[in-house]
């Protein structure tokens, strides 16, 4: 069930502190920014959130011919609660994740926050933003599908400039990038079809009506 | 703080409820299929397989638990973790800094 969570051991050490270093910076960043801008009766949506997130990856849905795949959430995340609180959702749950389930290393936690709580989140917040002028539940799906393989290329290069990977940086990319360009279809139609659900059951609850969700 | 919740997080903890009871599920079903990750299949294509290095404090490693089978100790993995996470993420959201002037 470790899709990009990456365990201890394949990344060198000296990776592994420089991505903790950014991830503890960027998220240090994502909370001042995030400010005092959530509305109080708006506090137990992170909460649910992340909940959400953490249950639906435990979902892994088998594919014919030998892979498997679950929602990650990160874009969904960024959509729904803007990219900084999304950030930190999508941290909460990677770090739950790999101190309580083993899912994912502890050496490596920051680099694993850096992949699926600031790549996957920014790059898909950043392109849902730019594509939803053109239709709000293609830029989801697009938001989806491309964040997540955004991730999977930064956890390749991480992999691909480390010494157990044997510094195959091509071998690393490409296995990376196209399997999660593929599998990422699955996470962008999840993205689309959960959010488009919300938007028309809670509209109250869509990114236009939290101030947090610009990028302000 | 119970004056101030919205009136959508009964349905969202009911819609938790139900992923719970899904995943032993899914995890029998993915296990049937045999599957392997691109991650995985990175690490076979350039022989760093023998170097992964299990996390030992983990409480409930690889969403077991002692003593209980699969399917089972998912589902208490699942419920221990989406509740863990919903606490933790909910006090994360109140230690911000939220400001009841901006509903």
């Amino acid at each position: 069930m470790s899709d990009m969570h990456i365990p201890d051991g394949y990344i060198d050490i000296g990776l592994a502190v420089l991505f903790g270093a950014l991830s503890v910076a960027i998220l240090s960043l994502a909370a001042r920014r995030v400010g005092r801008t959530v509305p109080e009766s708006r506090a137990p949506l992170l909460g649910v959130v992340a909940a959400g997130i953490f249950a639906a990856q435990m979902l892994d849905w088998p594919i014919p011919g030998g892979t498997s795949a679950h929602f990650v959430g990160g874009a969904f995340a960024a959509i729904l609660l803007g990219p900084h609180l999304g950030s930190l959702c999508v941290a909460t749950v990677v770090t739950i994740q790999a101190l309580v389930f083993g899912d994912g290393g502890l050496l490596v936690l920051g680099a694993n926050v850096f992949n699926m709580a600031i790549v996957e989140v920014y790059v898909g917040y950043g392109l849902y933003r730019l594509l939803a002028p053109y239709g709000e539940y293609r830029a989801a799906f697009a938001a989806g599908w491309l964040g997540i393989t955004a991730g999977a290329l930064t956890a390749g290069l991480q992999l691909g400039l480390s010494s157990a990977f044997e510094y195959q940086l091509l071998t690393t990319l490409s296995i990376m990038g196209i399997g999660h360009l593929v599998l990422g279809l699955i996470e962008g139609a999840i993205t689309a079809v959960v959010y488009r659900f919300l938007a028309e059951a809670r509209p109250d609850l869509r990114p236009t009506a939290d101030a947090e969700v610009s990028l302000s | 703080m119970s004056d101030t919740l919205p009136n959508w997080l009964p349905r969202a903890l009911a819609v938790l409820v139900a992923l719970t009871l899904l995943a032993p599920v899914f995890g029998w079903a993915a296990g049937a299929v045999g599957y392997a990750e691109p991650l995985e299949n990175a690490a076979e294509a350039t022989g760093a397989t023998g170097s992964v290095e299990a996390v030992e404090i983990a409480l409930m490693p690889d969403y077991g638990v002692a003593g209980l089978g699969a399917a089972p100790g998912t589902f208490v993995s699942a419920v221990v973790g989406t509740a863990l996470t919903l606490v933790v993420a909910g006090a994360i959201g109140r230690l911000l800094g939220t400001d009841p002037d901006a509903d």
